[in-house]
């Protein structure tokens, strides 16, 4: 291995990634542009959801006058989640959501506050109920009315003074003020990297082997491990520049927090892109043509997109395809970014994920020199 | 002395014999002509030659150093027939890598590059992107990309496919001037017209050659006025 061949491998793809505007664009904008797209659109924030109420509920005289438990409900359901309309009668609330025009309707009985309080004093056995009808269809909405619902029911419960026999008491013990963007750019940072790292090798690599400049390299001194080292470091580089734009954007922008040591979380990165260089020389070995190359983009984005944890926690896998996402790179990386820059881990947690990293970058590198010794 | 010296060459894909039993010799200094219509080898020669494909059998030395091995790399020269340059990096940055390849230091690269953009008329496209020279532009920059380290050996396979006649002209002005520096060419074609460029030809059929010699002392044997004759008198002679 002749290090100055290798830099001089790596200082011409730099050149090549530098002289062409597209590319630029691609390696700077479409990062932002994917945190700002799916940072938005996976927020999990449910808003304005068109719910009925039909309160038939009477009330109860009590000393400090007429008490309706129904309106404390009523009030304390989350008006950014729901957008509320009161209906008289149940029929035609019914039909509204039979029509479409309404996701749910919240009917309180005549009896809801006077059994109630009853059952609270133990004076009855009776019990009372809100009934819940509700369209079904879009699972994300529903759980979100039923959500906002119960948080109404507990909230009008404590205002109340009505004991519960249990009560629950939550601590985090990480991410406290963590919100939805705090937990989602340590992901996309690496998520990101995985993709375009590796797409970007594999198209400038087709090229290198379709325009004739691989064969080229071959007759010259220059050795297919430094030619792999060359481009592992430009794309090492080239893969922390873009996990600090990301981090410097997503700080300003929309106000991340870092617990723990970025530089840690950038090594992650870093070793991602060395692993997913040499995935991109690997997958060029076996296309012919950019053409080629193109077909196999869903094969590199799906699986990175679903088995990684990027988006979806690895709970929500089926038990069966769980162990599947330990062979996807990006879960690594994706988890230690979390644990660093969430948790505030350092190595001494995290090293299994960078063991791993290190492992698929071992045998990667190595399979990926093998396949460009292989000759006609 | 012999720069290439080819025995009972063979190179199989599969059951195909590109290479069937090609014996060869290039002497120093001198310019080689490889002839022979498309698929008779001559590619797959070079590309044996210059490592890029593997020999099924037989020997091959360049430079009286068996192939193959990577330490003839620095000193053979090899144009493909493909542009074969990255066309998102100036002319300058073309050389200036494949001088970097050969191990040539900062200084060393600046005055070739000058002496061979002289060479090649290209002085004012240097910081010029190559994907935005004209398709003769990019064959001479190919070939200043194969001599940046001053080759013992230069392999062209194909240099004037698809290049104007004038420019084909300057090629071979080019070559004449390489051999008078004591460069050894080997030079694939199958313009047979341009052969007589040549000190001496090769003519190649089904992986084999089928005669050899200096272009004049050819045409007297086969008794033809043209090579392109001479080859077709040779090709009947050998299917006999």
């Amino acid at each position: 291995m002749n290090i100055g061949r290798a830099l001089a491998v790596s200082r011409r793809v730099f050149m090549d990634l530098k002289n062409d505007k597209r590319t630029m664009a691609l390696i700077t904008i479409a990062p932002l542009f994917a945190m700002a797209i799916f940072g938005l659109a996976f927020s999990g924030e449910i808003k304005d959801v068109h719910v009925i109420v039909v309160n038939e509920d009477l009330g109860m005289q009590t000393p400090m006058g007429q008490v309706y438990l129904s309106e404390a409900v009523i009030s304390n359901l989350d008006p950014d989640t729901l957008d509320i309309t009161a209906v008289d009668n149940l029929t035609s609330a019914l039909a509204m959501i039979e029509d479409g025009e309404a996701w749910a309707v919240f009917h309180f009985p005549a009896n809801f506050t006077n059994v109630t309080v009853l059952a609270q004093n133990q004076l009855t056995d009776a019990r009372t109920s809100v009934n819940i009808y509700i369209d079904m269809s879009n699972i994300n909405v529903a759980d979100s009315i039923m959500q906002a619902f119960n948080g109404a029911v507990q909230q009008t419960i404590s205002e109340s003074g009505f004991e519960l026999p249990v009560s629950m008491n939550k601590t985090a013990v990480y991410g406290q003020n963590a919100d939805f963007m705090d937990f989602f750019v340590p992901g996309i940072m690496a998520f990101v990297v995985y993709i375009l790292t590796t797409l970007l090798t594999l198209i400038t690599f087709v090229g290198e082997r379709t325009s004739g400049t691989l064969a080229r390299l071959t007759s010259t001194p220059l050795r297919e491990s430094e030619i792999v080292a060359g481009y592992a470091i430009t794309f090492s580089i080239v893969g922390t520049l873009q996990a600090l734009l990301l981090l410097t954007v997503g700080m300003l922008v929309f106000g991340v927090n870092v617990e723990g040591n970025v530089v840690l979380a950038f090594t992650v990165v870093a070793l991602l892109a060395i692993v997913c260089q040499a995935l991109g020389i690997l997958l060029s070995a076996v296309t012919h043509r950019e053409a080629q190359a193109i077909q196999l983009i869903p094969f590199i984005i799906m699986p990175g997109f679903l088995l990684s944890g990027v988006f979806w926690p690895l709970e929500a896998l089926p038990s069966w395809l769980r162990p599947l996402s330990y062979l996807v790179p990006p879960s690594y990386a994706i988890d230690a970014c979390r644990s660093v820059m969430l948790r505030g881990w350092g190595l001494d947690m995290v090293w299994m994920d960078i063991v791993a990293l290190i492992a698929f970058a071992g045998v990667f590198l190595f399979l990926a020199t093998i396949s460009l010794k292989r000759r006609g | 002395m012999h720069a290439i010296k080819v025995e009972k060459l063979e190179k199989k894909f599969g059951e195909f014999r590109a290479l069937d039993g090609l014996d060869l010799e290039v002497r120093k200094g001198e310019v080689y002509g490889l002839l022979g219509p498309n698929g008779a080898g001559k590619t797959t020669a070079i590309k044996v030659l210059t490592g890029l494909l593997k020999k099924t059998s037989g020997n091959a030395e360049v430079l009286g150093i068996p192939i193959p091995n990577k330490d003839i790399a620095q000193r053979i020269g090899y144009m493909p027939q493909e542009t074969a340059l990255y066309v998102g990096l100036t002319v300058h940055q073309n050389l200036e890598f494949f001088g970097k390849l050969f191990g040539l230091d900062r200084a060393e690269i600046l005055t070739r590059e000058k002496e061979l953009l002289k060479f090649i008329d290209l002085e004012k496209w240097r910081d010029e992107l190559v994907a935005n020279l004209s398709g003769g532009m990019k064959h001479r920059v190919s070939l200043a990309c194969a001599l940046i380290h001053q080759p013992e050996v230069l392999f062209l396979d194909e240099p004037t496919v698809g290049v104007d006649p004038e420019l084909r002209v300057s090629f071979w002005n080019y070559f004449a001037n390489l051999k008078s520096k004591g460069i050894t060419i080997l030079i694939t074609t199958h313009y047979m017209d341009e052969a007589s460029h040549c000190d001496r030809v090769g003519f190649m059929r089904s992986g084999k050659l089928i005669a050899e010699g200096e272009p004049q002392a050819i045409l007297k044997e086969a008794g033809t006025k043209s090579l392109e004759d001479a080859f077709l008198f040779y090709a009947r002679r050998g299917g006999q």
